[in-house]
C-alpha cells in the first residue's frame, strides 16, 4: 500500500505556538501544526523528541505554558482531561494503561462512561433505566468487540492477556467513546509483523468506516509512510518537518535527525 | 457433577449480566437466605445470636462498606471506626431528640446519611493525596471523631459518664427487643444492603471506581472525573459503614461510649476486608466470619486442652495468634478467602475430570 | 492568647512550651526515622515500628530488672539467655559466612553449627551468671540490641521474604499483623506491668535564661539528654545512608528492587540490615521514652504520633522526618496549652486533649497545599 493521495479541507484541530517545560527542561518549543478532519496524521521523531508530551497537551493532561489549541473552532489554552474526553477526543497510551483488574468487556464499557447517565438510585436497584442503559451500551460494546475480533477474551481480566491483545483492548476502549479525534500513542510498539498488520488494518478501517480523524505516534517508518496522510516531525521539542510522506522522506533536517548529525 | 454450567445458554445480554449467571449458584444463595430467615430462628440460642450471628452480620456490612472504598476504589482508609461512630451517634441523637421518628429503619438511614456526609468531607483530601499518605490522613478523621464524641457533650446528651444508652426500639410500630427479633431485622437490612452493593459494583458506578483504582490517570483521560468518582466511593462506603455503626450501637451494644469505635475497630474491619478479599462482596462476609469466630475459638482452646490461663495472658496470646494468623494468611493467599473460594468453585466445575 | 501581640509575660510560658514540644518532637523524629528507613529501602509501610519500640523498651526494662517490687522470675532469664545465645550464634555464623564469601577459605557446615552451639552456650552462661539479679545497663543494652537484631532477622525471614512483589497494601497489612503479634509477644514474655527504665539521668529541672525571664525557663534535663541522643543518632544514620557502601546499596534498592538486584546487590541482606537498623532505632526511642514516661502498652500507640510527622516530612526523606518531628512536637504542645483552653471554653467541651488529633489535622492541611510533603520532589506524572 502506498501513501494515499487524499485532500482535506476542514481543519479539526490546530496547534499554535505551543511551548511546554518542566522546571528548567524544555519539552516542547513553539510547535504549530494542524490536523484536518478525516485524515490520518502522524507525529514522528527520535526518542525524547516530545511526541507524547504533544499528545498530552492536546488532550489536556499537560498544560502548556505558551500557545493555544483550537479544536472544532474553539480556541483554548488549557482544559482538563475529562473535558477533552467530553468533546470527543479519545486516546491510547504508549505504555498500556488498561484497568488491569477488570475484564475486557468492562474495560471497553468504561469507554462509554460519558454516555451513561443513570443516577445512583437506579443503579443501586438495577431496574428500569439502569438495566436498560447497561444493555444498550453492552450492545454497542459487543459491536466493537466483534470489530476487533476479541470475542474469545470478553470476560478475561485484561492483566492476563498477551501484549498484542491488550493493545487491541485499549484501542477498543478508545473507540467505545465514538471519538471524533483519536490519538494513538505508538499503537504498534513491540508487535510482530502480523500483529502490526492487524493493527494497521484496524486503524485504517476506523478511519474509513467511522470517518474518525486519527493522530498517531509511531516509530515504524514503513507503517507511518504507508498509512498516514500527513506527517509532522519533532526533534528536541522543535518541529523540523511537516508535510505529506513523500516530502518528509526527502527533508534534509529529518534525515539528519534520524541519522544523528550533530546539533 | 452437580455443579455444571454446560447447557445453560444465555440468549440476552440481560441474562448474561445477572449477579449469579450460573443456575446452581442462584439456588444455593437462595437456600442460604431462606435458611437464615427460617431455619436459624428455630434452632439458635441467645448466645449464638448475641456473640456470633449479630456481630457477624453487622461487621459484614461494615466490611462491605470499607471494601467499596479500599477494594473497589483503591483508597485505603483507617478511619472506619470513626465513621461507624458518626452513624451510631447520629442515629442516637435522632432517636433521642425526635421521638416521632422512633422507627429503626429511619434512624439507621439517618445514621448512614450523616456518615456519608462526613465521609465526603474527609474524602476531599483524596483528590490531592494518594496511597499511604491518604491512609495516614484518614487516621486524622479517626482521631478527630473519637475526640469529638468524647468531648462535645451535646452528642452524648450531657451524660456525666460520656456513655449513651438506647431504650425502647421499634420498626414500623413493631417492638424490637429479643435477640431473635434483632437478628431478623439485621439480617433483612444486610441482605438488602448486599444486593445494593452488588448492583453498584457491577454497574457503571462500580466500573468508575475500579478504573480509578487501577489507573487513575487513564481514568481521568477517558472522561471519569476523579473527585466525583472518589467522593461517590467515600459517600457510599461511609453510608454502609454508618448504618453498620448505628446497628452496632443500637442492636449489639445497647449502651456504648466512643471507645467502642476506636482505632482498633478500624483495624478489625480492615483485617476483614483483606483476609476476606479486596474487591469482593462475598469476601467481606468470609472475612467477617473469620475475624468474629477466631477469638471465640481461641478463648475455648485452653478449656478444650485442659490448661488454665489467666485472662491477661489469654488476651496477650490472643493478640499473638491474631497477628500470626494475619501474617500467615497474607503469605498463603494475599487475595483472601474469596479467591480460595473461587478456586475451589473452579475445581468443582471440572470435577471429577480436571483435564 | 487574647491579644495578637504576645506580651512579655506570655513569652516565658510560650517559650517553655515550645522547648518542651521541640524536645518531644525529637522523639517523634526518632520513631519516624525508623519508618522512613524501612519505607525507603523496601517500600514497606511498617506499622509495627511502634510495637518494636514497645518490645525493645519492655525487654530492656525487664533485663535491667527495673520492676517495682516484683521478684524476677528465672524463666524470663532462661528465655532471654536462649534468645541472646541464638543472637550471638547468628552473629558469629554471619561473620563466618562473610569471611568465607570474601575468600577466607571454605568451611564445613558442621563447624558452623558447632560455632552456633558455642555461641548459644556463651549466651546462656552470660545470662545465667546474672540470672538471679538484674543486669547492669552496659550488658542489658547490647543484649536488647541483639534481641532486636534477631527479631529483625525473623521478620525478614518469616514474613517479608514470602511477600516479595506483593502490593503495598498487603505488606502494610502484614506489618499490622506483626504489630499485633509483637504487642502480644512482648507482654507474654515480659509481663504487662508498668516498668521504669532508669538511665541514671539527672532528674532536677534546670532553669535557662534566668536573667531574661522571671524565674527562668524550666527544662527537663532528661528531655535534653534524650534530644541529644536522638540528634546524634539522626546524624549517624544520615551519614550511614549517604556515605557508606551499604548506604548506597540501600538507596539503589529503594529506587528499584529489580534493577538493584540485577547489578548484584543482595536484596535479602539489605532488607535484613534495614530492619536491624530500624530495630535499633526503635530501641533508642524505647529507652528514651521508657525513661521518660515508663514502659507500658501505650508506648505502642504513642508511636502512632510519628505518622503525621511522616506525611509532613515525606515518607522517604530523612531530613523531612527530623524537621517534621520538630514541627509536630512543638505544634501539638502549643495547641494543647494555648488553643485547647479556648476551645473548651468556647464550645463547652468535656476537657481538652486536642493533641490527639491536632498533629494529624496540621499535617493534613499542610498536605493539601503541598501533596509531596516538605522535602519530596514534585512528581511529574507520565502516561
Amino acid at each position: 500500500m502506498s501513501a494515499r493521495a487524499r485532500s482535506f479541507n476542514e481543519v479539526l484541530l490546530s496547534v499554535e505556538g505551543i511551548s511546554l517545560s518542566f522546571g528548567g527542561v524544555k519539552a516542547l518549543t513553539d510547535i504549530s501544526f494542524d490536523i484536518a478532519k478525516g485524515e490520518i496524521r502522524a507525529i514522528i521523531g527520535p526518542n525524547g523528541a516530545g511526541k507524547s508530551s504533544m499528545l498530552n497537551c492536546i488532550n489536556g493532561f499537560y498544560h502548556p505554558q505558551q500557545g493555544a489549541i483550537t479544536y472544532k473552532g474553539v480556541r483554548r489554552s488549557q482544559m482538563r482531561p475529562h473535558e477533552a474526553a467530553e468533546q470527543g477526543i479519545a486516546r491510547t497510551f504508549q505504555n498500556i494503561a488498561l484497568f488491569r483488574g477488570m475484564s475486557t468487556l468492562d474495560n471497553i464499557m468504561t469507554g462509554r462512561n460519558l454516555r451513561m447517565k443513570t443516577g445512583l438510585f437506579w443503579q443501586a436497584l438495577r431496574i428500569g433505566p439502569a438495566e436498560r442503559e447497561e444493555i444498550e451500551h453492552r450492545r454497542a460494546v459487543e459491536e466493537i468487540i466483534d470489530f476487533l475480533e476479541i470475542q474469545h477474551v470478553r470476560k478475561v481480566p485484561v492483566g492476563q492477556l498477551p501484549y498484542g491483545l491488550q493493545k487491541r483492548v485499549e484501542l477498543g476502549r478508545a473507540l467505545a467513546a465514538q471519538p471524533e479525534l483519536l490519538l494513538l500513542d505508538e499503537p504498534m510498539a513491540g508487535m510482530n509483523i502480523e500483529e502490526k498488520q492487524d493493527m494497521c488494518r484496524f486503524v485504517l478501517d476506523v478511519n474509513d468506516e467511522f470517518g474518525t480523524t486519527i493522530c498517531l505516534i509511531e516509530h515504524d517508518m514503513g507503517v507511518v509512510m504507508d498509512i498516514s496522510d500527513r506527517v509532522v516531525v519533532l526533534d528536541y521539542g522543535r518541529k523540523i518537518g511537516d508535510g505529506v510522506p513523500d516530502e518528509i522522506k526527502r527533508n534534509q533536517a529529518v534525515i539528519d535527525a534520524y541519522l544523528g548529525v550533530g546539533h | 457433577m452437580l455443579y455444571r454450567e454446560a447447557g445453560q445458554f444465555k440468549t440476552s445480554y440481560g441474562a448474561d449480566q445477572q449477579i449469579f449467571p450460573i443456575l446452581q449458584d442462584r439456588i444455593f444463595v437462595l437456600l442460604v437466605i431462606v435458611a437464615a430467615f427460617l431455619v436459624v430462628p428455630a434452632i439458635a440460642s441467645p448466645y449464638l445470636y448475641t456473640e456470633i450471628l449479630i456481630p457477624f452480620l453487622i461487621l459484614s456490612l461494615a466490611a462491605i462498606g470499607l471494601n467499596i472504598l479500599v477494594g473497589y476504589c483503591g483508597q485505603v482508609s483507617l478511619g472506619t471506626g470513626g465513621f461507624m461512630a458518626v452513624g451510631a451517634y447520629a442515629a442516637y441523637n435522632l432517636w433521642l431528640r425526635a421521638p416521632e421518628f422512633n422507627n429503626l429503619i429511619v434512624v439507621f438511614l439517618f445514621g448512614g446519611l450523616m456518615a456519608a456526609a462526613v465521609g465526603i468531607l474527609f474524602g476531599l483530601p483524596s483528590l490531592r493525596i494518594k496511597g499511604f499518605y491518604l491512609a495516614v490522613a484518614t487516621l486524622a478523621s479517626q482521631f478527630f471523631l473519637d475526640w469529638m464524641f468524647a468531648r462535645v457533650k451535646w452528642f452524648t446528651n450531657y451524660t456525666p459518664s460520656g456513655s449513651v444508652a438506647v431504650g425502647k426500639l421499634e420498626v414500623f410500630g413493631v417492638q424490637i427487643d429479643q435477640p431473635v427479633e434483632r437478628y431478623i431485622l439485621i439480617l433483612a437490612i444486610v441482605v438488602v444492603a448486599t444486593v445494593v452493593a452488588k448492583n453498584l459494583v457491577r454497574g457503571h458506578i462500580g466500573r468508575s471506581w475500579m478504573a480509578i483504582r487501577d489507573m487513575d490517570i487513564a481514568a481521568e483521560i477517558i472522561g471519569f472525573r476523579p473527585l466525583r468518582t472518589k467522593l461517590s466511593a467515600f459517600a457510599v462506603s461511609s453510608f454502609f459503614i454508618g448504618v453498620a455503626g448505628a446497628m452496632w450501637g443500637f442492636l449489639r451494644l445497647g449502651s456504648w461510649e466512643p471507645l467502642a469505635f476506636d482505632i482498633n475497630r478500624s483495624f478489625q474491619i480492615l483485617f476483614m476486608v483483606i483476609i476476606g478479599g479486596l474487591g469482593s462482596i462475598l469476601g467481606s462476609f468470609l472475612g467477617a466470619a473469620f475475624i468474629v469466630l477466631m477469638p471465640i475459638l481461641l478463648n475455648q482452646l485452653p478449656g478444650w486442652l485442659g490448661v488454665k490461663m489467666s485472662t491477661a495472658l489469654l488476651s496477650h496470646l490472643e493478640f499473638m495468634v491474631f497477628g500470626a494468623m494475619i501474617v500467615f494468611f497474607l503469605i498463603v493467599e494475599p487475595h483472601g478467602l474469596a479467591r480460595l473460594w473461587s478456586i475451589a468453585k473452579e475445581k468443582l466445575r471440572l470435577w471429577p475430570f480436571p483435564h | 492568647m487574647a491579644s495578637s501581640e504576645p506580651e512579655p509575660a506570655m513569652l516565658g510560658p510560650f517559650l517553655e512550651t515550645l522547648i518542651g514540644g521541640l524536645l518531644t518532637g525529637v522523639l517523634y523524629s526518632l520513631v519516624a526515622l525508623g519508618f522512613v528507613l524501612i519505607f525507603k529501602a523496601s517500600g514497606v509501610f511498617n506499622f509495627a515500628q511502634g510495637a518494636m519500640v514497645l518490645f525493645a523498651a519492655l525487654t530492656l526494662a525487664r533485663l535491667t530488672g527495673a520492676i517495682d517490687g516484683r521478684e524476677v522470675h528465672l524463666v524470663h532469664f532462661i528465655v532471654a539467655a536462649a534468645i541472646l545465645g541464638s543472637a550471638l550464634a547468628f552473629v558469629a555464623w554471619y561473620a563466618w559466612r562473610e569471611y568465607v564469601a570474601r575468600g577466607g577459605g571454605a568451611i564445613e557446615r558442621r563447624r558452623i553449627l558447632l560455632l552456633a552451639a558455642g555461641g548459644a552456650l556463651i549466651g546462656g552462661v552470660v545470662a545465667g551468671a546474672y540470672g538471679k539479679g538484674s543486669w547492669p545497663l552496659w550488658l542489658a543494652l547490647p543484649a536488647t540490641a541483639a534481641i532486636m537484631g534477631v527479631l529483625a532477622y525473623a521478620i525478614e525471614r518469616l514474613v517479608l521474604r514470602h511477600l516479595v512483589n506483593q502490593e503495598g497494601i498487603i505488606l502494610f497489612m502484614a506489618t499490622l499483623g506483626i504489630a499485633y503479634f509483637l504487642d502480644g509477644f512482648g507482654q507474654t514474655l515480659w509481663g504487662s506491668d508498668i516498668y521504669k527504665i532508669n538511665l541514671g539521668l539527672p532528674k532536677d529541672p534546670i532553669f535557662l535564661l534566668e536573667g531574661v525571664f522571671e524565674g527562668g525557663l524550666l527544662v527537663d534535663p532528661g528531655d535534653l539528654v534524650a534530644a541529644v541522643i536522638a540528634a546524634v543518632l539522626v546524624v549517624v544514620l544520615a551519614v550511614f545512608f549517604q556515605k557508606t557502601r551499604v548506604g548506597r546499596a540501600l538507596r539503589a534498592v529503594a529506587d528499584d528492587h529489580a534493577a538493584a538486584q540485577s547489578v548484584g546487590i543482595p536484596l535479602d541482606t539489605i532488607w535484613l540490615i534495614v530492619w536491624t537498623v530500624s530495630g535499633l532505632v526503635a530501641l533508642a526511642a524505647g529507652v528514651i521514652w521508657g525513661a521518660k514516661l515508663g514502659v507500658q502498652f501505650s508506648i505502642s500507640l504513642i508511636a502512632l504520633k510519628a505518622l503525621p510527622v511522616l506525611i509532613l516530612g515525606g515518607f522517604t526523606s530523612v531530613p523531612g522526618a527530623i524537621i517534621g518531628g520538630l514541627i509536630i512536637g512543638a505544634g501539638e504542645k502549643l495547641s494543647e496549652v494555648f488553643l485547647a483552653p479556648i476551645l473548651v471554653k468556647q464550645f463547652n467541651l468535656a476537657g481538652g486533649g486536642i493533641e490527639n488529633w491536632f498533629a494529624y489535622v496540621l499535617a493534613l492541611i499542610f498536605l493539601l497545599f503541598r501533596p509531596q510533603g516538605l522535602f519530596g520532589e514534585r512528581i511529574i506524572e507520565r502516561v
